[in-house]
């Protein structure tokens, strides 16, 4: 049965002081996280929109203790925990994965791209949250540790095993060594 | 950071790209209102507190609730309006759709038949756009419905299916994995798919049409070896011709004969889409020089080279050819949006399509009369002279988590169907359509 709801434009309650701005500044980092944590652009919106949301009410608290981002990292990565736990995950097809072209070939950053995504879809959920928290949002082991609610000891063998098995993904040592541009 | 860590860091930012829109605040406000228990605080993780992080939220259930109220009344100025969560839980069974058990089996070997499931009334999905409604749920590969005759064929989940348009029964299955993107094409009473396309070598398949049993299957050397971005490269011509971009040609296939009758060689490149104009007379073939997407158009009558042109473009191909020109797509994945060049001559080529957030949903369909553009965010009949949109409906987000709509098939009936796909529900399967008048063609 189709519903209609409104969405309040006047009535909503006001923003919170400077949220507006952290969520320009940062809505480009945090998408590009959850990219790498979901491999494909509407999840990782629904990822970012889902943290943000549970942020919006709690923003004072956060803001003034400088940590709001860590707070919305640690939101996306349970999130993210649980879906893959939980949720169904249709995959969209994208064909085959190309063999890697030369480097300066047109399709170059493409395949790269897809290369990364199928690397890290190798990883167990844990691990891969571990890679894109330590060495793409450049969270420090215990930033990490408290954002997926796990000891610092439990992130390095996380970071120990996510590296052995990204080191025989297909691909994924020459884009590591090569210089595919962006 | 040890150096294999630093490497990882350094291609992970450079590899990432950037993402096709932004978060705003707006929709952050969007997902607040239409879920509140967002807003609600998190259950701390086992052994694990972060103070200060888990507190703070208790001064905003008063908000919330007068954020509902203005839900729930809405009926003041400034206040929009917006439609969604059309299923917002899965249907149970007895509800009158068809069974999931419908299924295709996808162990049978070579081919198998299912059980016909009995009739059943669709499921209303999208807020009934279109008469939009769910007659099968089974997952198919994006962008790969086609139909002849009075039946349907997707591939998917390992298997090739037919598809009874009337009850959304699975009626046969045939093994099959598509090795590259292209949709199967149905000449006469065979429907073709490429079976293998990798190196030198590319197969065809032919199944029979009603028994899905194997028929045909041809060899067909690529010649300089297939491209890297192959999609689309599979087409026929009016004559049931077959043609396929094989490496640096275009190898012609009489699907009655079973082999390659002749080749149209490319001056440079390898061949990574093809198309055939619906009079025959002209073959159009695209190839992805570095950085860009060139178009070129082949007298078929001929074999002369007509023209050329190019576009700076990455991942363009999915060829379809109409009577006023060519249909493509460029952009992978997501980003993925599809244009229309008058006359083949990608000079004065135009987006017709909103993309982001398509994926292979967005690759254009010609059926029915009318080029059919799916996507997540509107499903688009347009004329297949002018390009131009003749209708369009929007299609809406389920609790704010994208719907698809795409290969869009227009049978002999009348009646289109199309794949659709709910990932918030989830929901997937063939969608039944009924597009306005307008769509009828020109």
């Amino acid at each position: 049965m189709a519903s209609v709801e409104v969405l309040p434009v006047d009535g909503r309650p006001s923003e919170p002081d400077g949220f507006r701005e952290f969520v320009e500044a940062r809505s480009n980092a945090l998408l590009r996280s959850g990219w790498l944590l979901t491999g494909d652009w509407p999840s990782a919106e629904d990822l970012v929109q889902t943290a943000l949301a549970a942020t919006w009410p709690r923003w004072a608290t956060l803001s003034r203790q400088d940590a709001p981002e860590l707070y919305v990292r640690k939101i996306m990565v349970n999130t993210f925990l649980r879906w893959r736990r939980r949720r169904w995950n249709g995959e969209i097809a994208t064909g085959r994965l190309p063999e890697l072209q030369a480097y300066g070939d047109a399709f170059a950053q493409i395949d790269a791209r897809q290369a990364l995504i199928a690397a890290l879809d190798r990883l167990p959920p844990r691990q891969r949250a571990v890679v894109v928290l330590r060495y793409f949002a450049d969270q420090t082991e215990t930033q990490t540790a408290a954002a997926m609610g796990c000891s610092v000891g439990a992130v390095k063998a996380h970071a120990s095993k996510a590296l052995a098995r990204l080191r025989d993904a297909p691909g994924l040592a020459e884009l590591m060594t090569g210089g595919v541009a962006s | 950071m040890n150096t294999e860590e630093r490497q990882l860091a350094e291609m992970l930012h450079r590899v990432t790209p950037e993402p096709p829109r932004q978060v705003t605040v707006e929709d952050v406000a969007y997902r607040l209102a239409s879920e509140p228990r967002l807003g609600r605080e998190p259950r701390p993780r086992r052994g694990f507190s972060w103070p200060g992080f888990l507190r703070g939220g208790h001064g905003w259930t008063p908000v919330l609730a007068a954020l509902s109220v203005f839900v729930v009344a809405g009926a003041s100025a400034g206040i929009a309006t917006v439609a969604t969560s059309q299923h917002s839980h899965a249907p149970a069974p007895g509800d009158g759709t068809p069974p999931s058990t419908a299924s295709a089996p996808t162990t049978a070997s070579p081919s198998s038949s299912a059980p016909s499931a009995p009739a059943g009334t669709s499921l209303r999905i999208a807020n009934g756009m279109w008469g939009a409604g769910l007659i099968n749920r089974q997952s198919f590969g994006q962008g790969s419905l086609t139909g002849g005759g009075d039946s349907l064929y997707a591939a998917g989940d390992g298997s090739l299916a037919r598809i009874d348009p009337a009850t959304g029964a699975i009626l046969q299955t045939t093994p099959y994995s598509p090795p590259v993107f292209s949709r199967p094409v149905v000449v006469g009473n065979t429907v073709w798919v490429v079976w293998s396309y990798s190196g030198g070598d590319i197969v065809l398949r032919g199944y029979d049409a009603r028994t899905l049993a194997q028929v045909a299957s041809v060899p067909v050397p690529a010649i300089g070896g297939v491209a890297g971005q192959a999609r689309g490269v599979l087409a026929a011509g009016p004559d049931g011709q077959l043609y396929v971009a094989a490496g640096d040609t275009v190898a012609a296939v009489d699907p009655a004969a079973g082999h390659v009758t002749h080749r149209t060689y490319l001056t440079a490149d390898r061949a990574s889409s093809v198309a055939v104009s619906p009079d025959g007379s002209k073959l159009y073939v695209g190839t992805a020089p570095s950085g860009s997407f060139q178009l070129l158009v082949y007298d078929l009558a001929t074999g002369v080279q007509a023209s050329s042109s190019r576009m700076p473009a990455s991942g363009a191909g999915n060829l379809v050819a109409t009577a006023g020109g060519v249909w493509g797509t460029t952009g992978t994945g997501m980003s993925e949006w599809a244009w229309f060049a008058p006359g083949g001559d990608l000079s004065s080529s135009f987006r017709v399509s909103q993309g982001t957030g398509a994926g292979l949903d967005s690759v254009p369909v010609y059926s029915g009369g009318a080029v059919w553009i799916g996507g997540s965010h509107e499903l688009v009949c347009a004329s297949p002279v002018t390009g131009r949109a003749m209708a369009h409906t929007p299609i809406p987000t389920d609790r704010g988590v994208l719907e698809y709509f795409g290969s869009v098939t227009v049978l002999s009936s009348g009646h289109a169907y199309a794949l659709y796909r709910d990932q918030a529900a989830p929901l997937a399967g063939v969608a039944s359509l009924t597009p306005p008048a307008a769509c009828s063609g020109s």
